[in-house]
């Protein structure tokens, strides 16, 4: 079983071509601009929201707290008042189930990426679920990242994967510690090994104001990924304050002006592998 | 008279719509062609309508000349020798384009484009063939105003139909409407590049075309708004059943498929087969068009058109539940539409010949005057289901439909930098079924009314006040009004 934040049977910004996207919940980076901040944590069951749900969605049921969808009218306020940047909402699921969702829905899939909060955190619920969909379907399975894992984890996982997207917060290690709270070295470490066995899909930033949006960072990173290899994808995404909580969440939308010349800046470098 | 001067005063129409309406107007003079008071009872309440049709039909309401032929052999009426280059070719068809009949005045039909002008590539440079084939597709839109008028390409790849595409992709026009037929053996890389114009652009019309090529044969064309007929056929007539209205007639379910719905369908038909007789025994069409003496039309295949629409609101009212929402609700459906289909079979279709001796049955895309009535089978705008959902029930509807259905997947603006996911959708829903489909984004300048294309800001125009070329303008402009076209769902993150 999982904890299962949510499913998104039709995207095309989650990898290559038509895929479904399972978002996980829980997460072992803090990153200050990060949109999804309810994915964090396990919820406590403190039950602050089921006295916010105007709409009775939320109850209590054997000490923990339960969800009604067919009640909720999606205001997200048990969202905004959980103290424990966690959601009442996610469910437990198992492998076979999501198995079986994307397998009727084969037809209209190219595969299937699995993202979070930190996907990685359940890698042996996305080691069953891979086996599942590598032994009955063509889908090709994905795996989007901060890269903060144990190395033998990732090693079990490439055996089942076909692509991983990284999340690069910053090269610059103090950056990095002020962006996530963490040290990016074994982050690198792994994005390195996952390029090294042909498997970088895509890399991507998020700039955000005054921590990595200097022109040295974005050309350092640009020309990292250029030498990296000959195939990864990277891709730059203006900072936008929605969702987020916390230091960040007053913080207006990255500039426009300055995301085009980082943008450009980072284009003359990697050409066409800058994503749009 | 009274008609009359409301028709010459009208500052919306400019001449040519003025000339067609003074036309109907005079049409309507005489009596509805011979049919029975109950089935004249049914059309003044609503229940069958023959969309603006007229009284005393004189030509058949779609013509799918065979364009082939007219190339190998010329025409003695037009004067038109076989073309021997493709400044002749192209001059061929767009002479012909004004001799083509139909209810508006405009052909619906313009032929595979490609596959007819392919041959004479070789004539001209690279650079005259790009300007010829502009030069053709701008002529087409400004003398042929009429959303309704449909080109076909595929489902070979050839340089003219990547060139179409191309052209139609920069113009933005709203005619011609256009359709790519998709086999398994058109190149991915062709159909993609009909999927970028489509995200622009909102067409072509991606069509299954294994699977038509299963009900109608090789020799098919997708006309006016998406109606499949027979090349060197077309329809009588279409004359269409409300099924939301029908419902309103009935006690329950069981009254509406065992005594309501074939009532409805036997006194449409009964209208179909009058407007054919009058057509070919009263107008003596096939006896007067030089089409038919010619060769390019054959009355050997033709057929009429029972459509339907509304199926969604006839469920509702029905059952209480919704399509797309309701697993109970969506066998309803079904088990509606397949006796809707099996009514229309079991009759006579009167000189439908082209199909058997039965009549076409047609899922009508609705029309400005429709007022919270979905178009054909689809499920109501903006109560769609998740997309796959909502693709598979289409496709098991659309297999009963042998003359044209179709539904539209609004994506957002993602799909443009993922051409392959969409072409995988693509597949998957014509492995379900899908006979013909479009697709588009929410920030397209043109957009589709069920089943034609008008420009964003020409309805802006439409709405001041201001005379425009293409009646389909104040069409949309209307259906936008009454029939939310604009909240379609709109697909992707
Ligand atoms: S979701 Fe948050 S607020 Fe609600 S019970 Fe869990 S921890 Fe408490
Ligand atoms: S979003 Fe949360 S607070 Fe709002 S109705 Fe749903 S469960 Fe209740």
């Amino acid at each position: 079983m999982a904890y299962i934040n949510k499913i998104i049977l039709n995207t095309f910004i989650d990898g290559p071509g038509s895929r479904m996207a399972v978002f996980m919940q829980g997460c072992n980076l803090r990153c200050l601009y990060c949109h999804n901040p309810e994915t964090w944590n396990l919820c406590t069951n403190c039950g602050e929201c089921v006295k916010a749900c105007k709409k009775g969605a939320l109850y209590f049921k054997d000490g923990r707290v339960k969800y009604n969808k067919d009640l909720c009218v999606k205001c997200d306020v048990c969202i905004k008042v959980c103290h424990n940047n966690s959601t009442p909402k996610y469910t437990d699921m198992s492998a076979q189930d999501i198995f079986k969702t994307a397998y009727d829905n084969r037809d209209f899939l190219d595969g299937i990426t699995l993202s979070g909060g930190e996907c990685t955190l359940q890698y042996e619920f996305i080691l069953e679920l891979f086996k599942l969909i590598k032994e009955n379907t063509k889908l090709t399975t994905f795996i989007d990242t901060n890269g903060y894992m144990e190395f033998d984890v990732l090693k079990k996982l490439i055996d089942v994967t076909d692509g991983f997207m990284f999340d690069l917060k910053a090269l610059n290690r103090e950056n990095h510690i002020k962006l996530t709270g963490y040290d990016n070295e074994k982050i690198i470490k792994n994005l390195e090994y996952v390029s090294k066995m042909g498997l970088l899909y895509e890399v991507r930033t998020v700039l955000v104001e005054g921590y990595n949006d200097s022109v040295e960072e974005i050309e350092k990173i640009s020309k990292y990924i250029f030498n990296l290899n000959d195939y990864t994808k990277f891709k730059l995404i203006p900072f936008r304050p929605l969702g987020v909580k916390g230091k960040l969440s007053n913080m207006k939308q990255f500039d426009e002006e300055k995301f085009e010349y980082l943008y450009d800046n980072s284009k003359r470098i990697l050409q066409s592998r800058l994503k749009e | 008279m009274n008609g009359v001067i409301e028709i010459l005063s009208n500052t919306k129409l400019d001449y040519k719509q003025k000339r067609a309406a003074l036309s109907s107007l005079t049409e309507n003079s005489l009596p509805y062609v011979d049919i029975s008071d109950k089935a004249r009872k049914y059309m003044e309440d609503g229940i069958i309508c023959n969309l603006n049709e007229g009284n005393a039909p004189y030509r058949p309401r779609y013509i799918l000349p065979d364009y082939k032929k007219y190339f190998e052999n010329g025409s003695e009426y037009l004067n038109i020798k076989k073309p021997s280059d493709m400044y002749e070719a192209v001059n061929a068809l767009l002479i012909i384009y004004n001799y083509v009949p139909s209810i508006t005045g405009y052909p619906v039909y313009l032929g595979n484009v490609d596959e007819l002008l392919e041959p004479y590539c070789d004539t001209v440079s690279e650079k005259e063939l790009e300007n010829l084939l502009k030069m053709f597709l701008v002529n087409i839109d400004r003398n042929l105003p009429d959303a309704f008028v449909h080109m076909n390409i595929g489902p070979r790849d050839t340089r003219v139909g990547r060139l179409i595409l191309k052209l139609e992709e920069n113009l933005k026009d709203a005619v011609p409407n256009l359709s790519l037929k998709c086999s398994k053996d058109t190149p991915d890389d062709f159909i993609k590049l009909a999927i970028k114009t489509s995200l622009e652009i909102g067409k072509p019309y991606f069509i299954n075309h294994d699977e038509l090529v299963k009900v109608l044969g090789e020799n098919y064309g997708i006309a006016s708004c998406y109606n499949a007929l027979k090349i060197g056929g077309g329809s009588f007539t279409l004359v269409r059943v409300n099924l939301k209205e029908a419902a309103k007639l009935s006690k329950d379910y069981n009254d509406f498929i065992e005594r309501v719905l074939p009532d409805v369908i036997g006194c449409q038909c009964e209208i179909i087969n009058e407007r054919a007789r009058f057509i070919v025994e009263t107008a003596k069409f096939f006896g007067t068009s030089f089409l038919s003496r010619e060769g390019l039309i054959d009355i050997s295949n033709f057929t009429s058109m029972a459509g339907i629409f509304g199926l969604y609101e006839c469920v509702e009212i029905l059952s209480g539940m919704k399509m797309g929402a309701d697993e109970s609700a969506d066998e309803m459906a079904e088990n509606i539409t397949k006796r809707a289909y099996e009514l229309v079979k079991e009759k006579e279709g009167l000189y439908c010949y082209g199909y058997g001796g039965k009549i076409g049955f047609h899922a009508q895309s609705g029309i400005d005057s429709d007022i919270d009535v979905s178009a054909g089978v689809r499920i109501k705008t903006g109560c769609e289901p998740e997309i796959f959902n909502q693709i598979r029930l289409e496709g098991k509807l659309q297999k009963y439909f042998d003359t044209g259905v179709s539904d539209i997947y609004i994506f957002d603006r993602t799909a443009k930098s993922n051409i392959d996911g969409v072409l995988t959708i693509i597949k998957g829903a014509f492995k379900s079924g899908i006979r013909e489909m479009t697709i588009n984004t929410s920030d397209s300048q043109l957009i589709r009314i069920t089943g034609y294309l008008v420009k964003r800001c020409d309805i802006e125009k439409y709405e001041k006040g201001e005379p425009l070329r293409e009646g389909t303008v104040a069409l949309g402009a209307d259906s936008i009004k009454n029939c939310r076209i604009l909240d379609r769902k709109v697909r992707g993150i």
